[in-house]
């Protein structure tokens, strides 16, 4: 196996090199100025996507993300955001489904220009690959009415906690260790939870931020609940080639669909909720 | 098999807690129904039209949606919630709504039975110098529970049913545990919770039986 990686690794180097020399030999019958412009897009993976007219974005099958409709149209709120941001970028997307365990493989094999799909930022794939910002974010939140005292869940240690049973929120419970020890009621709908909080006979509730944002406060029948703390926060970004700058560009895209409003739209059409 | 018997005994146990808001439910709404009969029967015609009033709005409406009101109810509505915030609050407001709920079911079942008692017998009472106390306890209530026994019988059986509305609050009784596991793929357990019910339910009804047959030398 390692005797495999080292042959890889000097095949692709020497690819590499012969790419290199033939680029450089290239931009020596240019003129100046071209060839000081294509010395640089040689490093802009952005220039090469562009340069292919197309940029091959990675996902697997995972509503409401990367989805077929009813209607047998592939649609979710990845494949619309990846579509608007093609097109500010002046590139045509193609879809391609991977292997979720292969993605990083490909990614560098350049069988795909990014993963795009609801993935999950962590340090780790920040430092193994050219990430955007967060574009979308989920929690599981705290939902309490607005004038209780919290600070941490240390606080609700003996309170009673309400989640539906088997949601994520029931699993932050059992895995809090301050949690773990309220007076936990399962409910079989989340929003009952809030009801329940609501009317005082729970202290807090633990679900979606996504739905909590969407039913409680001002102009809502929740007016006196408000997300107290949010805990497991998950983003989700885009991933690049290592180094590229595409990331860069796709944040800037993103920027211009915030401004003008399309991402709130998605956000809206997909229940989700857009990270800070 | 290790597992079944894990869920057997929780299902069980689960099923104790249907039994002890039936045996509460029985406890305090067997006398109360008798108070709500003889409001919604008495002379004073305020009082009989608020007694008439309160039982049309509880058979009127779901005691589902009752339980919900007397549990969340007083909280939403601006008050200090009464319950108190653990598993025995959720179970007294349930006990609390299906008192409320059967008294009012009993009393329409009493006051059928004691208007059928023929009023020649008050009338022989009062000419013997009884007082209408010594009346009703010593001549009419007897004949009272015989002609009620079936249908208090039928209410009662329906009773052992309906305890599973305590669910609706969280009260972790036999089909709200078996639901925990048909979540989960695994289906059995909810559809064998039917064997509790028929069981107790066929007490009953063995039960009932006898205690007409015990009634009979009321001719």
């Amino acid at each position: 196996m390692k005797k495999f990686a080292s042959i890889f690794a000097a095949v692709v180097f020497s690819m590499a090199l012969m790419i290199s020399l033939s680029a450089c030999g290239s931009s020596a019958d240019s003129t100046a100025s071209a060839s000081a412009e294509s010395a640089a897009s040689e490093d802009s993976d952005l220039a090469y996507i562009q340069g292919n007219g197309k940029m091959v974005i990675g996902y697997t099958v995972y509503e409401p993300m990367n989805y077929t409709d009813e209607n047998g149209v592939f649609t979710g709120f990845d494949t619309e955001l990846a579509t608007a941001v093609c097109e500010k970028l002046g590139v045509e997307p193609e879809f391609v489904e991977i292997n979720w365990d292969t993605k990083e493989t490909e990614l560098a094999a350049k069988s795909i220009d990014c993963i795009w799909n609801g993935l999950t930022l962590t340090a780790e794939r920040e430092a193994n690959m050219a990430c955007t910002n967060a574009y979308v974010k989920n929690a599981q939140v705290v939902v309490m009415k607005a004038d209780s005292a919290y600070s941490s869940t240390a606080d609700l240690v003996g309170k009673t906690v309400v989640a539906e049973a088997g949601s994520a929120g029931e699993t932050t419970i059992l895995e809090d260790e301050n949690l773990a020890q309220a007076d936990f009621i399962s409910k079989t709908v989340q929003t009952d939870c809030l009801m329940e909080v609501a009317a005082g006979t729970a202290d807090a509730a633990i679900l979606d931020l996504t739905l909590a944002s969407a039913m409680i406060g001002e102009g809502t029948d929740y007016a006196s609940l408000a997300i107290k703390d949010e805990l497991n926060v998950e983003e989700y970004g885009v991933a690049f080639r290592k180094g590229s700058d595409a990331a860069e560009a796709t944040n800037k895209a993103f920027e211009e669909l915030k401004a003008d409003g399309t991402m709130e739209l998605l956000a809206e059409k997909y229940a989700l909720t857009l990270a800070d | 098999m290790g597992e079944a018997a894990v869920i057997w005994g929780r299902l069980t146990s689960a099923f104790l807690l249907n039994c002890e808001l039936f045996g509460l439910t029985l406890l305090f709404a067997l006398p109360l129904g008798l108070v709500v009969a003889f409001g919604s029967m008495s002379r004073f015609a305020p009082l009989r039209g608020v007694v008439k009033t309160f039982v049309w709005v509880i058979r009127g409406t779901p005691l589902m949606l009752q339980i919900i009101v007397i549990f969340l109810g007083p909280g939403l509505l601006g008050f200090k919630t009464p319950w108190p915030s653990n598993s025995s609050g959720r179970m007294m407001a349930a006990v609390v709504a299906f008192v409320i709920n059967y008294a009012c079911y009993f009393s329409e079942i009493y006051r059928g039975g004691i208007e059928a008692i023929p009023k020649g017998q008050t009338e022989a009472g009062q000419v013997l110098g009884m007082t209408k106390t010594q009346i009703f306890f010593k001549v009419t209530l007897l004949q009272v529970i015989k002609r009620i026994l079936p249908p208090m019988g039928n209410e009662i059986i329906t009773l052992v049913k309906d305890t599973s509305l305590a669910n609706v609050i969280s009260n972790k009784e036999i089909i709200m545990m078996a639901k925990e596991y048909s979540a989960k793929g695994l289906i059995w357990p909810l559809f064998s919770t039917a064997i509790f019910f028929l069981i107790f339910v066929g007490a009953l009804t063995l039960l009932f039986g006898w205690a007409e047959k015990k009634m009979d030398y009321f001719r």
